[in-house]
């Protein structure tokens, strides 16, 4: 356990948010989003926000490949999962994910073959033992995700496997930070950048948020002294002045990302020109399909799906609060319609989720009974 | 119970095990088979930060 404890130390850890402390100026707020779900997380989980001083807010992200998943594509995702030949498969936070009528586990209970997967290499496995079954794949996920889709199709292909097919939701993390840093009603200073998703983009891939926008961009790691340094580093940057890129994640962050990586997502797919994202609409050119190469395992080209247009429930807030603009606990039905056992909207669902990290770790801070 | 495939966040594994593209690794006290087409060759005792049964970087051990 070395490895861990030396960034978690809470000598060092104290002596970082006193020199934070001492570097703001009392009462000039600086809001800091942490980008990715699973600094959220982290955030939470380790009390990092008790450590801050009250100049610095954080404001949670739109990092949760869960989260942002529309009604509609779920609604979809449980369409194939209903069809009678087919064995549907998906990682296992999106089994509890509310569509507008079901779960993808109320589906299995109603007799879909809905199998819970680890890697989509274990759903072409289950193809290649299944050879009379169609298997879907349902792939979700930011930059750190869709490599592994990537590798998964290449590998379909040089084996010719026939009854594989992936249902693509995979999406890029360009397109929503610009439209955060674009939405009039949210008012950031600065992002922790995503970890995990940097190590396949690079580090450079955020120049265009210090260029374009004038924001500090500092790419984090997620243990408790990797979120504060990276909080450290972008505040003496707002404080001098400077807009840059910096990378805290240096042991597993380059600056031009995993160059084969980027190459078998660019062979395998491309963008759509537009994605319905929860609480961002839909963006231009932010979301994945397969490329025409692959159109044989593309499980939106073998079936008809119904793709409607499905609001999100009255009383969900999950849009607000993924574009940062609410806190988890401000939304109306936060702990009390809403909770991780029976979730209304999908923040509260995935452990990366802004309100089920709240939910988790946070409420003694927001007044909610535990 | 926190769902990493769902998430962002990869997993680092010591390499306990490696045959071409594919590598077995340890991580905390299970050992897990994961695909290493995109990083450089691996050997024993390399550690692998993996999400969803592939490798996406060598670290430092």
């Amino acid at each position: 356990m070395r490895f861990v404890d030396e960034y978690r130390d809470p000598e060092l850890a104290r002596t970082l948010a006193r020199e934070l402390a001492e570097l703001v100026e009392p009462g000039s707020v600086f809001h800091l989003m942490e980008v990715c779900g699973g600094h959220t997380h982290a955030i939470y989980k380790h009390g990092i926000m008790d450590l801050l001083p009250p100049e610095v807010d954080l404001v949670h992200g739109p990092g949760c490949p869960v989260c942002v998943m529309p009604l509609g594509r779920v609604d979809d995702a449980l369409f194939l999962a209903r069809q009678p030949d087919v064995l549907f498969t998906t990682f296992a936070d999106m089994m509890r994910v509310p569509g507008s009528k079901e779960t993808l586990l109320d589906a299995r209970a109603r007799g879909a073959d809905v199998r819970m997967v680890y890697s989509p290499l274990d759903a072409l496995e289950l193809a290649r033992r299944n050879p009379d079954r169609q298997v879907v794949f349902y792939a979700i996920g930011f930059e750190t995700t869709t490599p592994s889709t990537a590798i998964t199709l290449l590998r379909a292909q040089a084996e010719g496997i026939a009854n594989f097919s992936v249902f693509c939701n995979h999406v890029t993390i360009e397109p929503p930070l610009r439209a955060i840093l674009d939405a009039p009603d949210v008012r950031l200073d600065g992002l922790v950048g995503p970890g995990h998703v940097s190590t396949v983009i690079g580090s450079d891939a955020y120049r265009f948020v210090a260029e374009e926008y004038g924001r500090p961009v500092v790419v984090s790691g997620f243990e408790p002294l990797d979120i504060l340094q990276s909080i450290h580093m972008l505040v003496r940057q707002l404080v001098e002045g400077r807009a840059e890129v910096e990378n805290q994640y240096t042991r597993a962050v380059s600056p031009e990302g995993n160059a084969r990586a980027l190459a078998a997502i660019a062979e395998t797919m491309e963008l759509r020109e537009s994605f319905e994202w929860r609480g961002l609409g839909a963006l231009p050119r932010s979301g994945l399909r397969l490329r025409e190469a692959f159109a044989g395992f593309d499980a939106e080209l073998r079936w008809e799906l119904p793709h409607a247009d499905v609001p999100d429930a009255k009383a969900c807030q999950c849009g607000q609060v993924l574009r940062g603009a609410l806190k988890p606990w401000e939304c109306k039905v936060f702990a009390t319609a809403c909770t991780p056992e029976r979730p209304l909207g999908t923040c509260m669902v995935s452990s990366e989720g802004a309100c089920a990290a709240a939910y988790l770790y946070g409420r003694e801070h927001v007044g909610v009974p535990a | 119970m926190k769902c990493i495939t769902c998430g962002d966040e990869a997993v680092k594994g010591k390499v306990v095990g490696a045959c071409g593209c594919e590598a077995v690794i340890a991580v905390g006290a299970h050992v897990e088979l994961v695909a290493t087409d995109l990083v450089d060759p691996v050997e024993i005792g390399d550690v692998l930060l993996c999400h969803a049964g592939i490798a996406i970087r060598k670290v430092a051990p």
